[in-house]
């Protein structure tokens, strides 16, 4: 719509109109660019050339070049393995190694993994330490607060199956006898590379999974 | 436009309830599953109740069923932080019943190992203090990279990070390395360093004293009679150190004085762990100096220690206190009894009586001024 | 290695003389503790007096307040299981004026194991009553807060007393070699 010169300004000097009127289009030819526009922007789409299809090639290929197809749980999948965001979940010793694994020595941050305190926003449960029956009501009750997708890395001897504590009745005989876990590290306590190499572990299990509908589902 | 308010604010006679928070044994702040019940009125904490044994693992009954070499590893775990002064004291009171007598490279390198380990745990509590403070990122770095340099010496010497069960009743396990001495003053350097990062970030930073000072105060009788022991301690004002009053290895040969500071409260606790670590660093070098060769073991060592009847409590300044083993045998090669008298504990029943009155964030603050670890309150 | 220090190669020998305990601290111990029966005995490295059950706490609050000795730290407070003997409650006490320690130990009977609370006497006495009950089935009277220190707040573990030597420990549930993780298909939807 042509802007009518002289009706906006309050000014007294005649208005000389400065705005050309666009040229309408005409209705079958393709949009010209913005004459206004100082140059060609980077980002913007370039036109939809007319194409005649070839066989062979998949058409979207062809017609939109630059786009790439793939499986959409392989999209998933990969953003869930590269940002998996552990609770800060230490009961006992191995809490001090997975914590220097965290730290700047052994970094764990270039793989996505960052600690979060909250259970409700959280992926990852790292088991680290002894459960024992005092504690275990409490373990049960965070794992239920995780949302799904979640996984348990149970971390260390006493967490796989009581470790050195084992013979003490007051002591559960590993995690796995109330919550579901995926990956065990041995050790007492396990070195940071242990840990690093139990999370790219848990990494290739979740691309091999990935067709399921997310664990605990 | 200011206006003023043309009558005084009273609080009215309206009655605000009191809220029952839950500081659950899964909290942000790294100490551990510990549990309390908060009861405060708008922010001010009116009663405090602990709850422990979130931890309790029975290190204590599983001694009684191993011998006295398998103990030592249970005595790591009880004490992680600070595994060299928790085997000390269990080694010693072996060494005491059977009357084994220790040679003197032992006893030094001893005790420049369990220095390093008051380093270590002391720039750990600098760590986890400064996130409880609020300050996240940067103290919790710097203490990680401290530590890191000194558990790479120690694993150089005993093969583990953190579990190193390398003291023997009557002495060491096996021969340090060859470059032992370099590597120690390479790490002394890093940590004198580390001293000052620390001292630069908070010591003088108004906001850190701002929340410290006047916090959480007990006075020297108190905590006497709670049976406080340690820097929380020694931050009242009592010159009690367990190497100075009652000197065990060779402490009388070292020229130390024990450090204090006056008001009691969580500024003063800071500050006398941080000076200690400076005091550390002198006392190592005191040791190199004195350190010769010789052997590290006695050379009559039985395989199989069997002790006779008998019992002793010996104790030591592990760094958050007084460390000690109470051992009761009845001849064999297994105690009867093995207690474990944790500083921790003794030093968390003050807890209520430092912060009641105070804010809810300052009873986060006065948890972690008193430089707890869990295993060691449970065993 | 035992220490033999009954000399075997003489043939004659005079009998060694009661032992005095002079050079420790027992004669201001002995002084303080009026009317009270007490025995003293020599462990490693300190002294151990033993007072009958009716006396100790009493003979504590004496020790604390004595001019010479002035126990005012309560180190430690534990208990020992004899089996057969009865149980031993021991404290270890520590004076900051002096520097000086002293142990001291009272027999209970297995069928009659009541003894009178110390928290009045030293606060640190609280927590440690507390766990020493929760484990041997002590019971401290007139303690203030009587409630279990490290056990799990379920009732079904009450009555049991885990650092006697009667309890047993736990068995191993699965050995190794068997099969190891929850059993993920046998509980499905959920």
């Amino acid at each position: 719509m042509a802007m009518t010169p002289g009706t906006a300004t309050t000014t007294t000097e005649p208005a000389a109109p400065e705005v050309a009127p666009a040229t309408p289009a005409a209705p079958d030819a393709p949009l010209a660019p913005d004459t206004n526009f100082p140059g060609e922007h980077p980002n913007e789409i370039p036109a939809l050339a007319p194409i005649t299809p070839q066989p062979g090639k998949a058409l979207y290929r062809q017609a939109l070049p630059g786009v790439m197809q793939v499986p959409a749980d392989l999209v998933l999948a990969a953003a869930r393995k590269s940002s998996l965001w552990p609770m800060t979940f230490g009961l006992a010793c191995c809490a001090i190694e997975m914590i220097g694994t965290y730290m700047s020595h052994y970094d764990l941050d270039r793989f996505g993994i960052v600690p979060w305190p909250s259970p409700r926003q959280s992926d990852v449960m790292i088991v680290a330490g002894t459960v024992t029956k005092k504690m275990a009501p409490a373990v049960k009750l965070l794992y239920e607060q995780m949302p799904n997708p979640k996984w348990v890395i149970s971390m260390g001897a006493c967490a796989t199956n009581g470790g050195p504590y084992t013979r003490y009745d007051r002591v559960l005989q590993g995690v796995d006898k109330i919550i579901p876990v995926d990956v065990y590290v041995p050790g007492c306590p396990p070195r940071p590379e242990a840990l690093i190499d139990s999370f790219l572990a848990l990494q290739d299990m979740i691309m091999e999974e990935r067709s399921a509908e997310g664990r605990g589902a | 436009m200011v206006v003023e308010a043309s009558t005084p604010f009273e609080a009215s006679e309206f009655e605000t309830q009191d809220l029952l928070i839950n500081v659950g044994p899964q909290h942000p702040s790294t100490h551990g599953v510990f549990r309390m019940v908060l009861e405060i009125d708008g922010e001010v904490v009116k009663d405090l109740v602990p709850y422990i044994g979130y931890l309790h693992r029975g290190a204590e009954k599983l001694c009684e069923n191993n011998d006295f070499r398998q103990g030592i590893g249970y005595m790591d775990r009880t004490e992680y932080l600070a595994a060299h002064n928790a085997e000390l004291s269990y080694v010693m009171a072996v060494e005491a019943l059977a009357e084994i007598e220790v040679p003197e490279r032992a006893q030094w390198i001893r005790m420049i190992l369990c220095e390093l380990n008051r380093i270590s745990s002391h720039f750990m509590f600098l760590g986890a203090f400064g996130v409880d403070v609020g300050v996240f990122g940067t103290p919790f770095i710097y203490a990680w990279r401290e530590r890191e340099t000194v558990i790479d010496l120690f694993e150089e010497i005993s093969g583990d990070r953190m579990m190193y069960a390398y003291f023997r009743a009557g002495g060491l396990a096996w021969e340090v390395p060859t470059n032992f001495v370099e590597r120690v003053q390479q790490v002394l350097k890093s940590a004198r360093q580390g001293v000052k990062d620390f001292d630069g970030l908070l010591t003088e930073n108004e906001i850190f004293i701002a929340r410290t000072k006047g916090v959480g105060v007990i006075s020297a009788e108190d905590a006497i009679e709670i049976g406080m022991s340690g820097p929380s301690l020694r931050a009242s004002g009592v010159p009690l150190d367990l190497r100075k009053t009652e000197p065990y290895l060779y402490y009388d040969q070292l020229d130390f004085e024990p450090i204090t500071a006056e008001g009691g409260d969580v500024f003063d606790r800071y500050l006398v762990r941080l000076q200690e670590i400076s005091q550390s660093i002198d006392l190592i070098e005191q040791c190199l100096d004195r350190l010769q060769d010789g052997p590290i073991v006695p050379e009559k060592m039985p395989r199989m220690l069997r002790l006779p009847e008998g019992e002793v409590y010996m104790r030591t300044e592990a760094p958050r206190g007084e460390y000690g083993v109470y051992m009761v045998s009845k001849g064999g090669n297994k105690p009867h009894r093995l207690k474990v008298r944790s500083a921790c504990l003794s030093n968390l029943q003050a807890l209520k009586q430092m912060s009641v009155g105070q804010y809810v964030a300052d009873a986060i603050i006065i948890l972690g001024s008193i430089d707890i670890v869990l295993s060691e309150v449970d065993r | 290695m035992t220490t033999d220090d009954s000399g075997s190669d003489a043939v004659e020998e005079a009998p060694e003389p009661p032992d005095t305990f002079e050079d420790t601290i027992w004669p201001d111990v002995n002084r303080s503790l009026t009317a009270v029966d007490v025995r003293p005995e020599r462990s490693t490295l300190d002294l151990i007096v033993h007072i009958p059950r009716a006396d100790v706490v009493r003979g504590l609050g004496m020790l604390k307040n004595a001019e010479a000795l002035k126990f005012d730290y309560l180190r430690s407070l534990t208990a020992v299981d004899n089996e057969a003997d009865g149980v031993d409650v021991v404290y270890h006490l520590y004076s900051v004026p002096n520097n000086i320690n002293l142990t001291v130990k009272t027999t209970l009977a297995n069928d009659d194991k009541v003894v009178e609370t110390a928290s009045n006497v030293w606060q640190a006495a609280n927590w440690l009553e507390r766990e020493t009950a929760e484990m041997f089935g002590v019971t401290f009277t007139n303690h203030p807060d009587p409630r279990p220190l490290l056990m799990p707040e379920d009732v079904d573990m009450s009555d049991t007393f885990p650092l006697l030597k009667s309890h047993p420990f736990a068995e191993i549930d699965i050995l190794q070699g068997e099969q190891l993780g929850y059993d993920r298909d046998a509980d499905e939807g959920d």
